[in-house]
């Protein structure tokens, strides 16, 4: 096993009980320490399956996964203390207000005190709800609750971060103060694996992605280069021609 | 720790903020308490104080009349209607419905009582070669001694037999007592000794009434209060499934249980969390129901809710009824899909079981085949529990058993929902 591997995934499959096919058909990838890894697919590829195994909530029907050199099989109470994750649904509590949820999540994770309140407020600063802080999350914009969603995920700054679709649904506004938090939290040396449908907004900010469809992987590397071999104008195009235009459940 | 106490703040918070499920937890048991209190006040007394009206008519006005009649009034079973009424006019009336039973004691009873005793007493003596002389012996008199007794038509048999034997009891006692007198009397004359105590007969055999059921709501303190305030308790505190169930599928849906379940720590805490916070909720509602039993209630002319004389028995039953009421509710809620399957189930579930259990009737006036399943019901094993301590004057050890069922109960439903749980990953 490298260092430099944040992630190992070997010969990955899952099939989930009672269903035929394998939602994760044999994939195999390796995440570099520090990347923003982008794993890219059409609805229903696989992309949360995939995640979920990843960070332990589902087990793998066959194959390996190692994080941060950690079995994800037999060592998953270390693996979740070192990571973060901002799930694609918001999983937040609507009668609670913002800083109640994120107080509730930080004590989880054993944060508490003025410390976790110095912490709190910062991020709410930092994504715009401090004046929202004491309103109840049911009354909050897509956007203000995918940025709260966000922050839970960060709080007690892990070393590795996953999000499934952290940009669904949210307008341009919010969707660039995400990612341009994602770009600072990686600088600062954290590695943040990523699903998205939105080409674009990958393109701009993954240091490597894989494309999966029907939950295979069909390309992996870096954008720009996949890009170039590829002969595409961009990533979009390229995502096109590898996918085909069918459209998905 | 700070995961638990979290856990417990978060779900306080979220309970306290749901102004509908905390109407269902509080109001509803106690509007549930205050009606079914009031609405079966009269019923719990007709019960116990049911009496038998009785139209007498007492012609004679000497030892018999007056024994049977003292009799039928400490009976206590009897509402007695003296009357001067003819034969037939009292006879009209039982008929009529007005009365449910009547009874003529004619003038000359006393007197043909005594001519039959001596008759009976001299003829056994003489047969003995006691008696005095051939003319000493009384005859036989001339008529029977009949006391009337008219029944109301729809009057059932047993209840005839019942009536029937009870009066028997006073006038054979009576009968006993001028028999042993007539006895002494004539053996006196044959110069035998005068005794020095007076011949004043007891019974000899005596009926004790024992309850032959020793569940304690067959005993007399049972009214409306002592019943319905317990059993709504109970029901409101069971109700707490609803929001457990709904909060649990809640928490699934909007992925908050998978959040949890990404985060380091042992689910278990999450879930013991839940269940300390909604049993906290529990024991507050207790001690609100009993409180308006015990000062509610009389404001509204009803009796006030004894609670017997051991609050940590209260305690215990409280705390273990709740514990069943919250395991049911983490079943009920992992059990089901969506809010409103559980929602229903966990409703018709406890409606159903609180029937049974005797919430809604006192277990007692079921049939026995239904009361056979009232064993199954946890709202009974608790219903039961509480009747000991309030009614029964029960203590710790007395409820022991009903809180152990309770807490068996809870750990078999959190063990299949663990179990069903672990399929589905
Ligand atoms: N709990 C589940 N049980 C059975 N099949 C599932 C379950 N979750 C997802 N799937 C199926 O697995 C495939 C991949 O789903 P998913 O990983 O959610 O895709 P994506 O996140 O890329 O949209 C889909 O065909 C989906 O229908
Ligand atoms: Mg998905």
């Amino acid at each position: 096993m490298s260092l430099s591997a944040a992630i190992e995934v070997d010969h990955l499959t899952k099939i989930y009980k009672g269903s035929g096919t394998p939602a994760v058909d044999d994939i195999s990838f390796t995440i570099p320490n520090s990347s923003i890894f982008g794993l890219l697919g059409p609805n229903g590829a696989g992309k949360t399956t995939t995640i979920s195994v990843l960070c332990g909530l589902l087990s793998a029907s066959t194959g390996k996964v190692t994080i941060a050199g950690l079995s994800a099989e037999t060592q998953s109470s270390e693996i979740k203390k070192i990571i973060g994750v901002v799930p694609q649904d918001i999983a937040l509590y609507p009668t609670l207000t913002a800083f109640e949820n994120l107080r509730y999540i930080g004590n989880m994770y054993g944060l508490k005190g003025d410390s976790l309140k110095e912490n709190i407020n910062k991020h709410l600063d930092h994504f715009g709800l401090s004046q929202h802080a004491k309103k109840q999350v049911g009354s909050f914009s897509g956007g203000m609750k995918r940025r709260v969603n966000l922050i839970a995920g960060i709080l007690h700054q892990p070393e590795i971060l996953f999000l499934d679709e952290p940009t669904v649904g949210v307008d341009v506004q919010s969707r660039n103060v995400i990612t341009e938090h994602l770009q600072v939290l990686n600088k600062g040396g954290m590695t943040i694996i990523y699903t998205s449908h939105l080409m674009e907004e990958a393109e701009n900010l993954c240091t490597e992605i894989a494309i999966i469809d029907n939950g295979k992987i069909i390309a992996k590397g870096m954008p720009k280069v996949l890009i170039k071999e590829n002969g595409s104008a961009n990533l979009e195009q390229m995502f096109l021609k590898l996918t085909g235009k069918r459209l998905r459940d | 720790m700070l995961r638990l106490t979290s856990t417990i703040r978060k779900e306080l918070l979220i309970l306290f903020r749901d102004r509908g499920g905390l109407a269902i937890l509080f109001l509803m048991p106690m509007a549930m308490i205050t009606i079914m209190a009031l609405i079966q006040d009269a019923p719990f007394r007709d019960y116990q104080e049911l009496k038998i009206p009785l139209l007498l008519s007492n012609k004679d006005t000497s030892t018999l009349g007056r024994t049977i009649e003292e009799g039928l009034k400490t009976s206590k079973i009897f509402e007695i209607t003296k009357t001067d009424k003819t034969d037939h006019e009292l006879k009209q009336s039982v008929k009529g419905g007005d009365y449910e039973i009547g009874i003529i004691i004619p003038e000359n009873a006393t007197a043909l009582m005594n001519e039959k005793v001596g008759h009976f007493v001299t003829e056994k003596l003489s047969a003995a070669g006691l008696g005095d002389s051939a003319n000493s012996l009384v005859a036989a008199p001339s008529e029977d001694l009949d006391l009337i007794i008219f029944f109301a038509p729809d009057t059932k048999k047993s209840f005839k037999v019942s009536i029937l034997s009870t009066l028997k009891q006073f006038t054979s006692k009576i009968e006993t007592q001028t028999l042993l007198d007539y006895f002494t009397k004539e053996l006196n004359q044959d110069g035998l000794e005068q005794p020095k105590t007076e011949n004043k007969i007891d019974d000899l055999v005596n009926f004790k009434e024992v309850n032959t059921v020793e569940s304690p709501e067959e005993t007399l303190l049972l009214n409306s209060v002592q019943h319905n305030v317990p059993a709504w308790t109970i029901f409101g505190m069971f109700f707490i499934v609803i929001s457990m169930a709904g909060s649990l599928i809640k928490e699934r849906d909007d992925g908050s249980y998978t959040r949890v379940l990404t985060m380091p720590g042992s689910y278990a805490t999450v879930m013991l969390g839940k269940i300390t916070a909604y049993l906290f909720i529990c024991m507050i509602q207790c001690v609100l129901m009993l409180m308006v039993g015990i000062y509610l209630l009389p404001l509204l002319g009803l009796p006030s809710l004894v609670i017997g004389n051991s609050v940590i028995a209260i305690a215990v039953v409280a705390f273990s009824c709740g514990l069943a009421a919250t395991g049911y509710g983490i079943l009920v809620g992992t059990l089901f899909t969506t809010h409103q399957q559980s929602s229903t189930f966990g409703a018709v579930s406890i409606v159903i079981l609180a029937a049974l259990g005797g919430i809604w009737v006192p277990v007692y006036v079921m049939p026995d085949s239904i009361r056979m399943l009232s064993e199954i019901s946890p709202l009974y094993w608790s219903l039961s529990a509480f009747h000991k301590i309030f009614i029964g004057g029960g203590k710790l050890l007395d409820v022991l058993p009903y809180a152990g069922k309770l807490i068996l109960f809870f750990l078999a439903t959190i063990g299949i929902a663990w179990v069903f749980n672990r399929s589905k990953k």
